[in-house]
Order: C-alpha cells, then structure tokens, then sequence
C-alpha cells in the first residue's frame, strides 16, 4: 500500500465527508475494515468517529444541539468490539459528487482498462464515461491515453489467463540466442505502452518476467496452470543482477532515466547525479548509453564501459 | 489572533459542521447565523473573538470547502447583488451529491476498481481512490475483481499536476520549454487544453499565445516550473481538445515515415516491425519526434541502419559519435 502522508484539516474534512456516507452503506463495519478503505490507521478511524459524533445541526439561538441534532454512533459496539454502527444521522447520507480530479484520475484509468482484451465491452464503457462526466462537480481535465496497437499476442495471452492453460512462445531477450519457452501465465503487468508476462517458466522452474514484444510463436497448450496462485516478482527482477554499475549524468535529466533509477541507488553533487544498481547483465548499459548519448555515461564496470564505444562504433560503421 | 488562539475545536469538526447547517438549510443562512450558531464559529463567538477575524476564517472555509467541490451558493441581495452583507449561503443538495439516478452496475465496479488502480506513487493515486470510495459508499456489489492484470501509469514529470490544475481552471500557463539542438530553453504561453500520453511519452496540447496556433509540447522538455497566471480563458476551447490532440499526432505521424534496415532476429527488428509498415527494401516506420525517435534507434546500435529520412540519420550519427566518444572512443 502507499505511505500514508500527514492528513491536513482540509483533507480530513473531505474524508468526514465520506466517511459518513460509507457508514450509512454498509451499516455495521470494524474499524479494521473501514481503516482500510480510508487508508488510514485503526487509531485515525477511531479518532474520525469519535469527530463525528460532535458534528450536528447548527444549534438554535446560542442553545447547544439537542441529541437528535448531532450524529451519533452506538458506543458499547466502538468500544467493546471495535464495530461502527450509525445510530443517528443528521445529513450527508448520499456520497459527494467526485471533484474533477477524481473524475479525471478514473476515466484515465478506464481508458487504460480499455486495451485489456476481453474487459469490458464498448457499451460498458461508454456507460462509465457518461456517469463518471455526469457524477463529477466541474469539468474535469482531460488526460488521454492513445491507443496502442492491436496485437495478436495480447489477445492470446487473455485467453490462456481466462482458460488457465500454460502458453509456448521463443522468447528472444536482447543479446541472448532465442529460447523456446513453457509458460504458466500468471499476470500481465502493463506499462508505458509495454506489456510483460509474468509467470511459471517450465524452463527455468520458476517465475519469470517476459516482455511480449520479444514473444513470437506463441500458442496455447493444454496444460492447465500449476503455478496461478505463486507470489508473482516485482515490477523487474530488481536488484538481483550480480553486477554493480555506476552511471553519471545531469541532475535535471533524471526523468529521462525513467525506470533505471527506480532500482538505483543516487549521489548528487553539484548537479551532478551518480547512480549505483545492480544489473543481470552489462549488454543492456551500452544501448543505454547510446540512447542518451551526451547525457549518462557508464562509469563502471570497466568493461561496460569499454562495450558502450564499441557498441556505438558498430553502429557508425554502417554509415561509412 | 484571538480566533484561533480560542479555537478548541479541531478545524475539520468546524467544516463539516458547516457543510451540514449549509446543505439542511433550503432558503440559505446569514454569515451571522452561521458564526453565531455553527459549531465551531459558535464558541469563537462566545468566547469573544472579534467579528473581523471570524469573518476571515468563514471566507478561508468556504475556499477549502470550493476546492474539495463543495458547491457553496451565495444568494445577494436581489435589489442589490453586489450587496454581500444580507448574503445568505447554501449548499444545493442536487449539486453536492452524487444525482440519484447514477447507478453502478457490478461489472461497472469490478471495471472501476481496476482503473481505480492504475496510478503508481503520485497525486492522482489518492485522487483515483478518492474517488473510488464515493462510488463505492453507494453501496453497490462488486463482481470478483478482475485479476492478471496490472496496468499502471507513472507520472514521473513534475510539470504534469500544475498543467492539469490549469486545464481545470482554464487558467494561462507560462514554462520554459528546451527544444533539442536550442542553446537555452524559451518561455512559452500557452492555453492548455489537454494532457495526452502518446507512445510511453506525455504531451500537453494547448493554444500557444506567441505562435497564435495550437502546439503539443513533450512534458520532459519542460525544464522549469509551469507557473499558472491570471489570465483565464473560455472553458468552451478544451471541448474535444483530446481528440483534436490526438488526431494531430497522429497526422505527424503519418507524415514522417523513416526507412530503415534492421538486422533480422535482433531487438530493434523484435521492436521496430511490430510498428512498421513493408517497403521494397527494408522497413518504413512513422515517428512523430525525429530526436525521441533518434534516442530509439541510436539504442539499437547495429542493430538498424537509417535510410533516409537524412535529418534522422544525422541525428544518430550523432548520438552514436556522442556515445563513442564519452567512453573512451575505440583505442
């Protein structure tokens, strides 16, 4: 889950708002449960119910509310089983509208959900897009996501995940010769337009990340999945190369490094940025190096560094 | 200040407090009812807080309550309407709630819940489960998840949220924008309309105020604080911005082709054809930034060789030159 930042007034303002609500819909929760949903602590839940029961009506001409004007909740549950059960309610029952920003954050994700084959049909999500518009109290900002292209692989992976059968495929990594592949398929993680499966490699015998553009030949086997329910790796195999690198370049061009420094570990100084990861292999550095030539340059290994000229050597060669 | 120094209630309790006195009234409440009866403002009151201060605080709490969409309607005077001083305030139940009638299905929530979860480390994460939690405190059953995927959108561009906080408020922007192969960044104005991810990479789409045309801008070459003036313009300009941005990127791509010649079996043929159109000789692929697209193919190495067109083959030539030589050229 995502650290939880410190909340400020306004924030648990606009969680009180929903929180009532919430409460409502579900009649009877724990406070476990309901911390959960609020991504808060059980002590923070405790806290915003106990709020609660002081909000009320506005009191009449400098009289305190009456009992009936403030929410309430049934105590001996809070107290003895950590249960929130509204006894008596004053307003906000039916949720606020979504501000633009939640609006705009889902149907952006919608349209991610979109290129999954076999999630969802046109109708469905045309009927989303017009409640989402409709339920949103401003207009929100669009934020498009263009389509990628059709791809017969993806469509194949779907339904080996929906059927639960294992998939065969030549997998070609780069600098490596291609290799035939088993594949329980376990889940597809979906990135910047890049689609990896991850899953149970009959090869390997164990779970491995595979990037589908590098799939060719695929097909789907008979063989039922035997693996679906393993804990699938992280985002990358990260940090389990055996080489360490050391690359160097401009404080301001971070963003450009995008995913490689999500495993790094990095020193600035003078604007001036020094990152040290591990790599599985010291062949992908130089496409790296050449990719942002005049930018990052490979300090170590040696040997990668060595690699990086010949590599762009190579490729300057064809144009003599 | 004496108000705040008084203030026992925490001041979450005193918003909430006046959104319901807001939304239970049907006819709208006085400033002085509420800084007289609202919970919150009440003890201020009483406690002798000086009516000036209150008043600052009730115009910061209506600011607070605006941003989090709580439509506060302010009902003048009608002989009067610049007359403020006989205001009466309200919240319209049809504008603050989610509208009866929108109803979620379970696939809708299954569907949801997934979107919901695309967004990696960054504000629209909270905003999306924000958001979620309204949907789902209607109470609606939800279809088992829908499970082996995971899609995710990373916003590693600082620039983004100011843009998007723009294109809502329909707010002029102002950056400085560094246009590869230009010695130093210009300042750019522009009336954003749209944030657009096109192949992996963030574009703003908006009318550019020097050019007097619409532009799309990369989001990674901004390269200092987007800052939003106070000059706004007509809301009407971002209908269909989305489209309009796409289609354009699209007509640019469709412009420039490149011919290339890949190496069969390596990674830029794996890459490179699943985008390429057949040629006699080779492969053509479209691109819509000759030096993003040089970045790509200068990855490659020997992989590919650039046929034409000759902007593009210079380009990595000269990455190529670049990379050689920042690591020791070839001894």
């Amino acid at each position: 889950m995502t650290a939880r930042k410190p909340l400020v007034a306004t924030d648990r303002a606009a969680l009180m708002l929903q929180l009532v609500p919430y409460l409502i819909g579900k009649g009877e929760v724990s406070i476990a449960e309901a911390a959960d949903e609020f991504d808060v602590t059980p002590a923070q839940m405790r806290a915003m119910v106990e709020t609660l029961t002081v909000i009320g009506l506005p009191g009449n001409g400098g009289y305190w509310q009456m009992a009936n004007e403030l929410f309430d909740i049934d105590w001996d549950l809070l107290d003895e089983r950590d249960i929130i059960v509204i006894t008596n309610s004053v307003g906000l029952e039916r949720a606020p509208k979504l501000t633009a920003r939640e609006a705009a954050a889902l149907l952006t994700g919608l349209q991610m959900a979109r290129a999954i084959p076999g999630v969802g049909d046109t109708d469905l999500f045309n009927g989303l897009l017009a409640k989402l518009a409709r339920g949103a109290s401003s207009t929100p900002a669009e934020v498009i996501l263009a389509p990628g292209p059709v791809d017969a692989v993806r469509d194949a992976v779907a339904e080996a995940l929906q059927r639960g059968v294992a998939v065969s495929f030549t997998y070609k990594a780069p600098d490596a010769a291609p290799t035939t592949r088993t594949v329980d398929p376990v889940k597809v993680q979906i990135a910047t337009g890049e689609w990896y499966l991850q899953g149970w490699c009959h090869l390997r015998q164990a779970m491995r990340t595979f990037h589908l553009d590098r799939v060719s030949a695929l097909e789907l086997t008979d063989i039922p999945i035997e693996h679906g329910e393993d804990p699938v790796p992280g985002w990358f195999e990260s940090g389990t190369g055996d080489i360490v690198a050391r690359i160097r370049f401009p404080e301001t061009m971070a963003p450009l490094l995008g995913d490689y420094l999500d495993r790094a570990t990095v020193e600035t100084a003078d604007g001036v940025s020094i990152a040290t990861m591990h790599v599985a292999d010291e062949h992908s550095l130089r496409r790296l190096a050449a990719r942002r030539a005049g930018i990052v340059e490979i300090l170590e290994p040696e040997s990668a560094r060595r690699a990086a000229a010949t590599w762009a050597e190579a490729g300057l060669v064809q144009y003599r | 200040m004496p108000a705040n120094a008084s203030a026992k209630n925490p001041p979450e309790e005193r918003l909430v407090n006046l959104v319901v006195a807001l939304v239970a009234t049907e006819q709208g409440l006085t400033k002085d009812t509420i800084l007289t009866s609202v919970s919150g403002y009440r003890e201020q009151s009483e406690a002798g807080a000086s009516k000036d201060a209150l008043e600052k605080m009730f115009e910061r709490d209506k600011e607070s309550l605006r941003r989090l969409g709580v439509p506060i309607e302010t009902i003048g005077d009608w002989a009067d309407p610049d007359d403020l001083r006989e205001a009466r305030y309200r919240v319209p139940t049809a504008e603050y709630e989610l509208p009866e009638d929108i109803v979620f299905t379970p696939p809708e929530l299954a569907l949801l819940n997934l979107a919901g979860g695309v967004w990696s480390e960054s504000s629209m994460s909270a905003d999306a489960r924000s958001g979620l939690r309204k949907i789902r405190a209607l109470g609606i059953a939800v279809d088992e998840p829908i499970i082996g995927y995971s899609p995710r959108i990373s916003l590693r561009e600082p620039s983004f949220a100011p843009l998007q906080q723009a294109i809502e408020q329909s707010r002029v922007v102002t950056f400085g924008y560094l246009k590869p192969g230009e010695a130093a960044a210009r300042t750019r104005h522009i009336q954003p309309l749209a944030l657009v991810e096109y192949e992996g990479r963030w574009h703003v789409y908006g009318a550019d105020l020097d050019a007097a045309a619409d532009r799309t801008f990369l989001l990674l070459r901004i390269v200092d604080d987007v800052v939003i003036t106070r000059e706004s313009f007509d809301p009407a300009l971002r209908e269909g911005a989305g489209e309009r941005a796409l289609a354009g990127l699209e007509d640019v791509a469709k412009r420039n082709r490149a011919l290339l010649e890949v190496n069969p079996g390596t990674e830029a043929a794996l890459r490179l054809s699943r985008r390429a159109l057949p040629a006699d000789q080779g492969i053509r692929v479209p691109y819509v930034d000759v030096h993003v697209f040089a970045d790509e193919l200068a990855s490659y190495g020997p992989e590919v060789r650039v046929v034409e067109p000759a902007v593009l083959r210079e380009q990595v030539i000269l990455r190529l030159e670049a990379a050689r030589s920042a690591h020791g050229g070839i001894v």
